[in-house]
């Protein structure tokens, strides 16, 4: 995997615009986020790749004589044919591929749709390069009910070399805070914070910046965001939260009025269960930073 | 018959002896309370008022002008003084039917305070409620609980998933569920390679997806009931949080309500409404919805805070929703949004317990009111409705609040005629209006009532404003009274008349810048009130004048007199004389009445011409034939004659064109006829009499002249100055008659005569002329039917001799 490459000595400069990917499996949130995709890309003034997977196992599985599919909301059983199930993915694929056509038109950015067959996760992880955004709803159209994260998100999360947002609905007219957590001892702190900066410019929205330590000490840090956050033009405010449960974090972050979270993956918030504890209960975009 | 002798100036006109009036100005008279002579209405009024059974409601009739209004308010106002005030009535909504909104009956006064203490308790949950939601308390539970779900759902789909990857099973996600298949290393199987599995593997494996579709098919299918209790336990979370916030502001005003239940349980209403709405308390955003917190205002539709006793309303516009109140409409952006707030109390809830006066007439001109009315006097109650409703116009749901229970008296003013139609054809107004108050019209005049009339005079004028009247200026308001009445024992009872009188006799005064009221001014008053009302008279006059309408005042004429009559325009009358002529030849005993046989005479007319025809029979040709065709004629009359005050006048007038003796022309007459010659009263004698003294005057110095009245009229007579002064210098003459004959020898100078007691007249009397004349047509109809008979043969002897 490659390892990062700041760019922080010329803060001044735009990031190095890598293509925009959007997954598109045709859920209604995917068509979301393939909105707010389009967005981003304006902004960057770059491509947009939309990628369509075809699930291996599923095509597998509706190979079964005795496979079922049991409805995710009724919990209804009826058959599941491979004749129809490939009628019924072609059938999203050309959705997904008018509405990326429709949306990117709109904006007059240039786009490609990617048709691919295998396990998402890989095929995602084998189309992207470290520069790029990957984008992609935070739940399927294998959403389970009460929203948890998607297992193929899961994985972009922890695998993937660029950036990945994790689009949601947009929550409250009241969030309207960019917030970058971090933990303070952390050397990719630099790219979530930068990655923060460029959504807080073009969101024109206020910056948080929330540092996670044991104590409070170590102003240098605050002072260096801080001063970074003022050439950029941006109003930025930092504080310091408790190393403590997501929970915390979760709270400290819903008091700030956060509308986007950016955090890094290297931050300790993602060890173990917690990051799912956080990305559960946080209903709002959520970019996630190698 | 002897004739009468002429009235003197004292008869003709009824002074009142100013020197008999205690006072010198109406200042030092002390004002009148209640006025005299209507002791019927006030103990109708009185015994209407305190009678509380169902029906005794009020019609208070007399003409218009007489002064119902004022007298009924000025009544009830003292009456309902020592009343209670009545109760205040609010309407709150009503948390079960919201499209009828709850009365609520409180103290007078009272309804003031439940407003503002609803008001108080809205801007406490304005503030409290949403302070409660936003509270990091409550921030956290309802976090704790979504959290708690959202893993039992997740754990139920974790455990699947897991038993699934245990057993090398996938649970692969499908575009619109999931679907279990056979897996290795992550991977599902080929179905090719599958096939190459045994038997058992392959049985076991599938009764192994059976199983997990089952338990997922469980486990999605308890989502909803989760997710119900999940609102349930935030239902509850918020109850307990309203309560906690609530407990205290309804918990006081619980307290202080506690001997209203009613207002005790709108209280516990609001705060389960409160509870059930709390989610739209949370959004801090927009605020409360107003709408959901309009639901707890009080609309206090009667307030009856500063009343004092009973309270008396005037509906001057009595119409359907006035009476019985209505329900408003709020536009908002092209739609009509009503609710329980507007709803607005009609004068029924204002008189509640009290007392409702309306125009009777006003009332029945308004559609729906009348009916709307009486429905609610029946039923005990106020039900508000809207007209459209009750056409059917609209079928839209509206508000149907709680009807308040009525008990209010209600008075209706109008005049008799409206009372007699309404008890003959109104089946039900009988049952509502079963108390009759009836204003005099008139009032006696005596020794005892001067005093009591002045100081009605004063009391109008102070009431009015106007400047104090000296004693000889109320002898001469008094007998203008009479004259109103036109009656010498009776007083108008003409409110309005008189206060015109009043004010215009204060304008002159004013004008002449006196500081009181004199006889003078008063007199004025009238005379230019008669003056502006007098282009008819002198247009009439005028014609007379210049022979266009032939009257004569002079000489004498075979066939024709002056009759009398009298013109209504507008509110004024005025008398002029008419000529009526005779003609009369034999015949077969008929009086051809030519107003009748051009229809142009009434009924009454016709049935006084008949009666003087069977008189004229009676008398003159008790046992043979009354052979005359003759005929009477309103000279000049084009529209059409009416009444049978003119029969003395007829009678004379045949008479005289039957004898060829001519009648005096300086003369007028006026009177009705009984079969038996007796004369009998008329009315508009005054203006009668008037008219023709008048045109006498105008036709050259009055002297002379006279008129013929039923001596039953005489103390109607109230004449005029003019009248009195000529009376006085004898050159005019009034003649009361009694009897037909009196009549006769004034208008012929000759005797009338007495029959004997065969029935004959003597010699030289006015009826022994009459008799024989009747007998020579007789006798000349006989022959003419002898010759006739001759002609055809001699065998008609039996013919009567009449064509």
């Amino acid at each position: 995997m490659a390892t990062v490459t700041a760019t922080n000595d010329q803060p001044g400069s735009t990031v190095k615009a890598g293509r925009v990917l959007i997954l598109l499996d045709g859920s209604p949130l995917s068509l979301a986020a393939l909105e707010a995709a389009a967005e981003i890309a304006l902004a960057r003034n770059t491509e947009v790749l939309g990628v369509f997977v075809e699930e291996t196992n599923l095509l597998r599985a509706a190979g079964y004589g005795f496979a079922r599919e049991v409805g995710g909301s009724s919990g209804l059983a009826r058959p599941l044919e491979a004749a129809a199930l490939e009628v019924r993915l072609q059938a999203l694929a050309e959705q997904a591929r008018r509405s990326l056509k429709q949306t990117m038109a709109r904006r007059g950015l240039s786009q490609t749709l990617k048709l691919c067959r295998g396990r998402v996760a890989e095929e995602v992880l084998n189309l992207v390069q470290p520069d790029d955004l990957v984008v992609l709803g935070r739940v399927g159209w294998s959403g389970i009910p009460g929203g948890r994260l998607g297992s193929t998100a899961r994985v972009l999360l922890r695998q993937a070399p660029g950036d990945v947002l994790l689009w949601t609905a947009p929550g409250h007219r009241r969030q309207n805070r960019v917030v970058v957590l971090l933990n303070h001892d952390q050397g990719a702190n630099h790219r979530a914070v930068r990655a923060g900066a460029e959504l807080a410019h073009r969101s024109n929205q206020p910056l948080s910046v929330l540092i996670r330590a044991s104590s409070e000490g170590e102003q240098e840090v605050a002072q260096d965001i801080l001063r970074y956050m003022e050439r950029e033009g941006i109003s930025a405010r930092v504080r310091w939260i408790p190393v403590a449960s997501a929970g915390a974090a979760l709270r400290a972050m819903q008091e700030e009025g956060a509308s986007h979270l950016i955090v890094s993956r290297t931050c300790s918030v993602f060890a173990d269960q917690e990051a799912d504890t956080l990305l559960a209960g946080l209903n709002l975009p959520v970019t996630v930073t190698p | 018959m002897a004739v009468p002798a002429a009235l003197t100036e004292d008869q003709i006109y009824h002074r009142c002896p100013s020197e008999k009036l205690g006072f010198d100005t109406t200042e030092t008279l002390e004002d009148l309370e209640l006025p005299f002579g209507q002791d019927r209405v006030l103990r109708a009024l009185e015994f209407g008022a305190s009678m509380t059974a169902k029906g005794f409601n009020l019609f208070v009739l007399g003409p218009t002008g007489v002064g119902k209004h004022e007298l009924v308010k000025q009544f009830l106002t003292n009456h309902a003084a020592d009343k209670p005030v009545p109760s205040d009535w609010c309407h709150v909504f009503n948390f079960q039917h919201s499209d009828k909104p709850a009365a609520i009956e409180l103290q007078p006064g009272e309804g003031r305070t439940f407003r503002e203490d609803m008001d108080g308790l809205i801007s406490e949950l304005k503030t409290a409620i949403p302070a409660t939601f936003e509270s990091e308390e409550y921030q956290s539970r309802i976090q704790e609980l979504q959290e708690e779900v959202t893993q039992r759902q997740q754990k139920a789909l974790f455990a699947i998933q897991e038993e699934a990857s245990n057993n090398n099973i996938a649970m692969v996600s499908t575009p619109a569920g999931f679907s279990f298949a056979p897996m290795r290393n992550g991977e599902v199987i080929e179905p090719k390679e599958y096939e190459t599995f045994s038997d058992e593997e392959k049985e076991l494996i599938e009764a192994k997806v059976e199983d997990l579709q089952k338990k997922l098919q469980q486990a999605i299918q308890q989502v909803p009931r989760l997710r119900k209790e999940v609102r349930e336990r935030i239902h509850e979370l918020n109850e307990e949080m309203v309560q906690l916030s609530l407990g205290g502001p309804i918990g006081e005003l619980r307290e202080k309500w506690s001997h209203r239940p009613a207002v005790v349980a709108h209280l516990d209403g609001v705060r389960n409404d409160v509870v059930e709405h709390a989610e739209a308390f949370q959004d801090s955003e927009n605020g409360v919805p107003g709408g959901l917190l309009n639901r707890y205002r009080v609309n206090l539709l009667v307030d009856n805070a500063d009343t004092q006793g009973a309270p008396v309303v005037y509906e001057d516009l009595p119409n359907h929703q006035h009476l019985t109140g209505q329900i408003e409409h709020r536009a908002h952006q092209g739609n009509l949004y009503t609710d329980f707030t507007l709803i607005r109390a009609g004068s029924l809830h204002q008189a509640n317990g009290g007392y409702l006066v309306v125009d009777a007439r006003r009332l029945l001109t308004q559609p729906l009111a009348w009916e709307g009315l009486k429905r609610i006097l029946f039923s005990g109650e106020i039900r508000i409705e809207s007209l459209e409703r009750l056409y059917g116009l609209a079928t839209t749901v509206s508000q149907q609040p709680e009807p308040i229970p009525m008990n209010v008296k209600v008075v209706l003013l109008g005049d008799r005629m409206l009372y007699y139609l309404l008890s003959h054809y109104d089946p039900d107004f009988l049952d509502l209006f079963k108390v009759e108050a009836d204003f005099e019209d008139e009032l006696d005049r005596d020794e005892g009532s001067y005093a009591l009339y002045a100081r009605m005079i004063a009391t109008m004028a102070r009431a009015s404003g106007l400047k104090v009247l000296d004693r000889a200026a109320v002898a001469r308001v008094i007998e203008h009274a009479s004259r109103l009445a036109s009656d010498q024992k009776k007083l108008t009872a003409h409110d309005r008349v008189l206060k015109d009188l009043l004010a215009e006799a204060d304008h002159w005064a004013s004008q002449s810048e006196d500081d009181s009221i004199g006889i003078a001014h008063v007199q004025q008053a009238i005379d230019e009130r008669e003056y502006r009302a007098s282009r008819i008279r002198e247009r009439s006059l005028e014609q007379v004048r210049r022979g266009i309408m032939m009257i004569a005042t002079e000489g004498r004429q075979v066939g024709q007199v002056n009759g009398l009559s009298v013109l209504q325009v507008g509110a004024n009358r005025f008398g002029q004389p008419t000529r009526i002529t005779a003609t009369a030849r034999p015949g077969k005993g008929q009086v051809v009445d030519i107003e009748r046989e051009a229809k142009l005479g009434g009924p009454i007319h016709s049935k006084a011409v008949m009666i003087l025809s069977r008189f004229m029979a009676h008398r003159y040709a008790p046992m043979g034939e009354l052979s005359l065709s003759a005929s009477l004629a309103f000279e000049q009359s084009y529209g059409g004659v009416e009444g049978d005050s003119a029969s003395v006048a007829e009678t004379c007038v045949l008479l005289s064109a039957i004898t060829g003796v001519p009648l005096k022309q300086s003369l007028a007459v006026t009177g009705s006829m009984n079969q038996h010659g007796e004369v009998q009263a008329v009315g508009g004698v005054n203006e009668k009499i008037e008219g023709f003294f008048n045109v006498c005057a105008q036709a050259g110095e009055v002297n002379g002249h006279g008129a013929l009245l039923p001596a039953s009229n005489v103390e109607h007579l109230m004449l005029n100055k003019q009248l009195q002064d000529a009376v006085g210098e004898g050159r005019f003459s009034v003649y009361p008659l009694s009897h037909i004959d009196q009549a006769i020898e004034l208008l012929t100078g000759m005797e009338a005569g007495i029959p004997d007691a065969e029935g004959k007249y003597p010699e030289n009397t006015f009826n022994r002329l009459v008799a024989d004349r009747l007998a020579e047509y007789a006798q000349a109809g006989k022959k003419k039917d002898d010759d006739k008979a001759n002609r055809n043969g001699g065998n008609g002897g039996n013919s009567n001799g009449d064509e």
